[in-house]
């Protein structure tokens, strides 16, 4: 089955597997076939009936969907007939549909309103107070609200809650154009991975309770990210936006497709997880409360390096060229470094899928490079020492009680990325950007070393550049790379493949 | 004209009942059946030429080889079933009743050949929800004849094992469809399936399936009882055999009249029927079943009661259920009749059926009320085009068809009303 075969595509020779299913092969060739219910996570359904495409020897329109491909099959996408058919059951789905695309959170990124604007473009045949009403802002939970007036019916938000968690929170009610999405009355969403269907969605009949009326979708700027929420390291689209007078903020976080780690779809708390990215940032260098310059703070900092012999503990959630550099730094002045994970650990967040009960991001990362993870180590470290460095870690910024007997008669140096209540009187407070900030790259609990882009351009300085004024080592994720990390790891920094890097 | 195959004991008192049944014959074919293998019955079948009696008209015999095709072909999908569609909701179709009212053991009885043909244990017949007389009546024969060791483990003492479970449907009209109907039965919502690309079976719990309608699978102890050439001996080349056919409407003598595929339409309508009621002329006939294409009185007078003879005429003989209607009805009403069921019933799957259904159904009640639009007939055509043929099942084609063929025969009845409504629009 697996023989490679040529088939015709309006007019033009595309080589593809035979027995394939037509509808993927003709998207991933470019070839613009407008679509509601099939979806690469999920398959075809069938049921909108919108990808039809002609086939040479059939009677009738095919669905390309569920059309296996054959040898030398000569497929139409686009003749005036094919075209017709998508108008008319572009209008069908736009009968009863309320086109409030002003208020509505899907437009710019709504399919019915794309394909409308390139096929559509006709006024509805049927006047409007016979448009059939349905239930509209339905808080169905998980932050998710339904509005069941603009739903195509394409069932891939009930396919995902039946085929992908197999929660089955949801069903559609309701024969004929009294057909609609719903809960089980008195029930409500709860899957961990439920605010998927929101992306799925294609139109405006699931949104996000988070997104809803916040951000208009084209003024936002998407970076491919990693979430740092866990081990897993799922691929993500970070959108942002600065608006006038403010500072660029993230508005979501969209899982981004990489078959190798996360598929399509992310957990609702790594999406949600933007929320700590957005939480009040460190904005200035503090001595004792004090806001202090940038050149006071490092000197003070010298101070400590030099007569001190700090212990440095560092977060596992840091990227590659972060724990690098810190490693340099550990060196030159001779110091201890710590990377203690236990304090990321989170049994009850861990799953078989996408949530690892690893919280941190890069634990993989701290082990090639060879950083201690060892408590014991830490404790023994902390005796010898009256200074204690901390770089966002977390034990640290939480401070359990495990952490505050460790810290008890210590002097304490904060790199923080945000302003943490716990951390506001101490000695010396650093701001560093965070990974939303910068570029870097981490491994994830699979071992795949992934990179990711710097998103908001806010003025941080990164932890990079501080070290670099210490100490002269490189002050960018690449020159790092070609000072020595990609001697470790055998790849260029600007080779490590989009969907990640298997080590 | 009247004859008696599948009808022959429904007028024997307490026919239903397995003492007057088996007085009559019933179960008597399996002795000989059972000591022979199982492909004989499958090839008699296949000679008989028998065709689906649920209204599509597929040969029989095909669809049971496709079933043992599957079986051969991975062992691991070997364990078969067969489903008899007893979910009888087309409008003016009613023949399915009488057989589980006046001889449920034929049916048990075809039930049983059909699963030693096809190598089935388990059947299942999935009975219309509304049925619920029905289905307690099957119910009393089934256990009648497990009692009499006719069902169970050993099949009238034969080494082969049937067990027949009864399911009533929950109201679904698409549920008649086959697909739909095994979606309904694994206990998911009554939706077709995506149709498969070469010739296939069913497949319930993805095992191969039969499904086969009730009057399809009472015929089966006719054949192998009297052989192929028996049944052929009936009926037209084509359309070999009899059908149980209906009329309804307005018609004197309303009722089930099985019949030799081939008669003229007129002359059952005019004879067995004893004519249009209060001595009316004859305006239209749905052929065989709401799904079917009306027919009006000229073509009633050449239309002979067979799959070739209708297909000719634009429209299909169905089920065989007729309605018929006099000279004073209103053809925009029956049709808003027929949509408004259509509207109701469309499962709501496609966009062109779930949309479609509603919207004509709107348009021909804004027709009847004085609303309509100039170009409302020919808003019709269209959206019957778009729902034509690009569905997953048979549902909106008929729908389309259904449109099509009123406004093809009654175009002037439907420009009446849309006069009448610019009228009223001007003052």
């Amino acid at each position: 089955m697996s023989e490679m075969v040529n088939l015709i595509v309006d007019g033009e020779k595309i080589q593809a597997t035979q027995g394939d299913l037509l509808l993927p092969v003709l998207l991933k060739h470019g070839i613009s076939v407008p679509h509601f219910c099939y979806h690469e996570a999920l398959g075809p359904d069938g049921n909108c009936r919108m990808c039809m495409v002609a086939i040479e020897g059939q009677k009738r329109p095919q669905i390309a969907c569920d059309t296996p491909i054959k040898k030398d099959m000569v497929v139409n996408t686009k003749n005036e007939n094919i075209n017709d058919i998508k108008r008319k059951i572009l209008e069908l789905e736009l009968l009863s549909h309320p086109v409030d695309c002003p208020i509505c959170d899907q437009a710019g990124e709504c399919s019915l309103q794309d394909y409308y604007m390139a096929f559509g473009l006709n006024e509805s045949r049927r006047p409007k107070e016979e448009k059939k009403l349905k239930n509209k802002k339905l808080d169905i939970g998980r932050n998710i609200i339904l509005d069941q007036e603009r739903c195509v019916l394409c069932a891939r938000c009930t396919r995902f809650t039946q085929e992908v968690t197999h929660t089955n929170e949801l069903a559609i009610i309701g024969r004929g154009n009294d057909a609609r999405v719903s809960t089980m009355p008195g029930h409500k969403m709860h899957s961990p991975y439920a605010m998927n269907i929101i992306d799925l969605c294609p139109v405006g009949a699931l949104t996000s309770k988070d997104f809803r009326f916040r951000q208009r979708v084209w003024f936002m700027h998407s970076s491919k990210s990693i979430c740092h929420g866990c081990a897993k390291g799922c691929n993500i689209y970070l959108d942002h936006n600065q608006e006038k007078y403010k500072s660029d903020t993230i508005y979501r976080f969209r899982p981004r497709i990489n078959k190798k780690v996360n598929g399509h779809f992310i957990c609702d708390a790594g999406r949600l997880s933007y929320k700590e990215e957005n939480l009040e940032r460190l904005e200035a260098f503090f001595h004792h409360n004090r806001p202090v310059s940038q050149e006071s703070a490092l000197s003070y900092l010298l101070r400590y390096l030099h007569d001190e012999k700090p212990l440095l503990i560092v977060s596992p959630s840091l990227s590659l060229e972060e724990l690098r550099v810190l490693q340099d730094l550990a060196k030159h002045f001779d110091l201890e470094m710590n990377a203690y994970h236990k304090a990321y650990m989170d049994e009850d967040f861990g799953d078989d899928w996408l949530c690892s009960k690893d919280r941190a991001s890069n634990l993989a990362g701290v082990h090639k490079l060879g950083i201690s993870t060892s408590k014991d180590e830490l404790v023994h470290a902390a005796k010898k020492t009256n200074v204690i460095i901390n770089v966002n870690h977390k034990a640290l910024i939480q401070r359990t009680p495990e952490t505050e007997a460790l810290l008890v008669h210590k002097k304490e140096i904060h790199f923080l990325s945000h302003l943490f209540e716990n951390c506001k009187h101490k000695e010396l407070l650093i701001p560093i950007s965070s990974y939303s900030e910068h570029e870097g790259s981490v491994i994830n609990e699979d071992g795949i070393l992934q990179r990711f882009e710097a998103g908001l351009c806010n003025e941080k300085p990164s932890l990079l550049e501080l070290i670099h004024t210490i100490i002269a080592t490189p002050s960018t994720a690449k020159e790092v790379w070609e000072e020595d990390l990609e001697n470790i790891f055998g790849i260029r920094y600007e080779d490590i493949p989009e969907e990640g890097q298997q080590l | 004209m009247i004859t008696k195959l599948v009808s022959k004991n429904f007028e024997i008192e307490n026919s239903h009942t397995l003492k007057v049944a088996k007085k009559n014959g019933a179960y008597k074919s399996i002795d000989e059946a059972f000591k022979k293998p199982a492909y004989v019955i499958e090839t008699e079948i296949e000679n008989s030429g028998l065709r689906g009696k649920g209204g599509g008209g597929a040969p029989a015999g095909a669809k049971w080889c496709l079933v043992s095709r599957a079986q051969e072909m991975d062992s691991l999908a070997a364990a078969s079933y067969l489903v008899v569609n007893a979910d009888e909701s087309e409008p003016g179709t009613f023949k399915d009743r009488q057989i589980l009212e006046f001889d449920p053991h034929l049916l048990l009885e075809g039930m049983i050949l059909t699963c030693y043909a096809i190598g089935a244990h388990e059947a299942y017949i999935y009975i219309r929800g509304e049925y619920k007389f029905f289905a307690e009546r099957l119910n009393e024969a089934i256990s009648e004849a497990y009692q009499d060791g006719i069902l169970g483990d050993t099949v009238k003492g034969f080494d082969y094992r049937v067990d027949i479970t009864v399911h009533r449907g929950a109201g679904a009209y698409i549920c008649g469809e086959k697909s739909a109907l095994i979606e309904s039965l694994e206990g998911n919502r009554g939706h077709p399936r995506l149709k498969p690309h070469r010739p296939s079976p069913e497949y319930y719990f993805n095992k191969p399936t039969l499904v086969n309608n009730v009057e399809t699978i009472a015929t089966v102890p006719f054949i192998v009882n009297n052989g192929a050439d028996a049944y052929r001996a009936y009926g037209t080349e084509k359309s070999p055999g009899t059908l149980l056919f209906g009329l309804s409407g307005h018609i004197n003598n309303p009722g089930i009249y099985e019949m030799a595929f081939g008669e003229s339409m007129q002359t059952f309508i005019d004879t067995i029927g004893g004519g249009v009621k209060g001595g009316k002329k004859l305006k239209a006939v749905i052929p065989g079943g709401a799904s079917t294409p009306v027919l009006s009185a000229e073509e009633v007078k050449v239309a002979r009661l067979d799959y070739e003879s209708m297909q000719s005429l634009g429209s299909a003989l169905g089920t065989g259920g007729m309605i018929i209607m006099d000279e004073d009805t209103c053809m925009v009403t029956a049709l808003k009749n027929l949509l408004s069921f259509y509207h109701h019933e469309s499962c709501g799957q496609c966009t062109p059926c779930r949309e479609g259904t509603a919207w004509v159904d709107g348009i021909i009640a804004n027709i009847l009320h004085k609303k309509a639009d100039k170009g409302d007939i020919e808003l019709l055509s269209d959206i019957a085009k778009t729902m034509n043929g690009k569905t997953i099942c048979v549902f909106a084609p008929a729908v389309a068809m259904v449109i099509d063929g009123f406004i093809l025969r009654f175009r002037e009845e439907f420009e009446a009303y849309i006069e009448k409504s610019m009228g009223e629009a001007h003052v």
